[in-house]
């Protein structure tokens, strides 16, 4: 009966043309745009096809914008999933259960925040005379400032920080739902041959969740690409260019700076060549 | 003896959750404070916990018009958005969940696919386009971009929701004589309405924190709420920061309405896993 039904076809085909439209437009777009040399101020272009590329490797502000996505992708990355195996187990072992509801709801409510608050809300705390995260500091020794936004060695940290605030707490509410699942007689078997509480999760919980951790990696993976509202409300890539990641030099090339729509164009077309290429590769081990 | 020995780790254990559960909320209820105060009670070394509060911050916000067209623009695209998302991805996630075919795995792919790609590599394409179309900085432009966005999330996360829906239900509604589109209607949406919520709920939540693409699509009339948010803090050396506090809890307050709905959500995502 299910088989003779047009339902797959009637409610597939429309979405997912639709789907296909949307989203192949602007990516061939994109590809055609960086092969001109278009500029917002001029409607004139012509074909220039791959030299807007060749600049791009001789440009060495967009090599520093690829080493700073880099470290920003490894740095959120890294800094989420230890803070939330971390605060995970935490949960899972001292916590009960309706401490551990109250835990979940408090966790859950960063993430859920327009990064734009996020942003907003730790550029003040951050603030050298009047945050009040930088208060303790300045408590500590009698007044000295520390401005943590605006010092190339700190700025990165500073803005991912922001990013771990918001993931690493919801994705701790993930690893205690997922630590919940488990059958409970590998940890018993555990107990009873005298191992430590942290033995039994590196030796025994952790590993059997070795498939869902490293999916939950991907996801986050793929949400640290979108660093632009943070970074944009609250350094702008500066100072100078230590937190200007590859979506930040790409908007101040095509908008703020000189309107090169096409060398922009032609660096989106690179970030899309790699993470595709990347993720399609890391997706398909995932399932394997 | 070993219950014993155990203590002080418990004991730093608890006070490293408690800090961790002070860092989550904190910030926010600071911000919500100092959208309460002058000025003047801000801009101080030393935090103060004790000032008379001012109502003149919300206000000033929400007397602005610039801030109450933000709020209508970021109203109606997300609404509209959210909306498409429904009527487009709900029935497909269902096709793809209940009528296997050899193409299910690579159209999921796909659909997950459409989040590699980087927004400034959708955002400058689209904006060419929509100025040679005529529609740049209008609402319909904006609400077309979203639904990429918001048909992919909820047909990603409606199509396990669906799975989840107990297939001898579907199949005695079939033995009753009911047609494969009103088991769809009557029987698969009703029974997985709870997890089809939260992922409407999700998808609401992206599109309405959703900041580049609305600012490189939008230059006056179709700015949305973080837009115009974070053009209050571009006002020079004079910041105004009880404003911008005010503003930051404005545009912060619809997401976590669904606090409630997302949280539950997660409960049944993982509770399936389980069973």
């Amino acid at each position: 009966m299910r088989r003779r039904s047009s339902l797959p076809v009637t409610f597939l085909v429309p979405t997912l043309a639709i789907l296909l439209v949307l989203s192949m437009v602007p990516t061939l777009y994109a590809v055609v745009i960086a092969l001109q040399s278009r500029e917002l101020s001029t409607t004139g272009y012509s074909w220039v096809w791959f030299s807007n590329f060749a600049d791009l490797f001789a440009d060495r502000r967009f090599l520093n914008a690829v080493w700073v996505s880099v470290k920003w992708e490894i740095v959120t990355v890294v800094a989420t999933m230890v803070a939330a195996i971390g605060l995970g187990v935490l949960m899972f072992e001292v916590a009960g259960p309706r401490l551990r509801n109250f835990y979940c709801l408090l966790f859950i409510i960063p993430v859920l925040l327009p990064r734009v608050s996020a942003a907003f809300v730790w550029k003040f705390a951050y603030h050298p005379l009047y945050g009040i995260a930088t208060y303790p500091y300045r408590l500590l020794t009698g007044g000295l400032i520390f401005d943590p936004l605006s010092k190339p060695g700190t700025a990165l940290f500073a803005v991912a920080s922001v990013d771990v605030w918001q993931w690493g707490l919801f994705f701790a509410v993930i690893v205690l739902k997922l630590l919940e699942t488990l059958p409970p007689q590998p940890i018993e078997a555990a107990r009873l041959d005298h191992a430590r509480r942290w033995q039994i999760h590196a030796y025994v919980t952790l590993p059997m969740l070795k498939a869902p951790l490293i999916s939950l990696m991907f996801v986050k993976m793929i949400e640290s690409l979108r660093s632009f509202d943070l970074i944009y409300v609250m350094t702008r890539g500066g100072p100078g260019v230590a937190t200007e990641t590859l979506d930040m030099y790409a908007f101040s090339q095509g908008f703020i700076e000189s309107g090169k729509v096409s060398y922009a164009s032609a660096m989106a077309v690179l970030m899309m060549i790699a993470t595709v290429i990347t993720f399609t590769m890391l997706w398909k081990r995932v399932q394997a | 003896m070993k219950q014993y020995r155990l203590r002080p780790g418990r004991l730093i254990a608890k006070t490293v959750l408690a800090l961790a559960g002070f860092l989550a909320v904190f910030p926010l209820l600071w911000t919500a404070l100092n959208a309460l105060k002058n000025n003047v009670d801000i801009i101080t070394r030393v935090p103060k916990v004790v000032f008379t509060p001012t109502l003149a911050n919300i206000s000033y916000i929400l007397g602005r018009d610039s801030v109450l067209t933000g709020l209508c623009n970021s109203a109606v695209a997300c609404g509209a958005a959210v909306l498409i998302g429904i009527v487009l991805g709900l029935p497909a996630a269902y096709a793809v969940a209940r009528y296997p075919n050899r193409f299910a795995g690579d159209i999921q792919f796909f659909v997950l696919s459409l989040r590699f790609l980087p927004p400034v590599a959708v955002a400058i394409p689209l904006m060419v386009i929509w100025l040679q179309v005529g529609l740049y900085d209008s609402l319909p432009a904006l609400i077309v971009t979203y639904s990429l966005l918001t048909i992919s999330v909820i047909m990603w996360l409606a199509i396990p929701a669906f799975q989840g829906v107990p297939k001898e239900i579907e199949e005695a509604a079939f033995v009753d004589g009911y047609g494969a589109y009103s088991v769809f209607w009557r029987i698969a949406l009703p029974v997985a309405a709870r997890s089809l919520i939260g992922a409407i709920a999700f998808s609401f939540v992206l599109v309405w924190n959703e900041f580049l693409i609305a600012l490189m699509l939008s230059s006056s009339n179709a700015k949305t709420l973080p837009i115009v948010a974070s053009e209050l803090s571009q006002q020079g050396m004079n910041v105004p920061w009880g404003i911008l506090n005010a503003s930051v809890v404005l545009l912060s307050l619809p997401p976590l309405l669904f606090l409630g709905v997302l949280s539950g959500f997660l409960n049944s995502v993982f509770r399936q896993k389980k069973s």
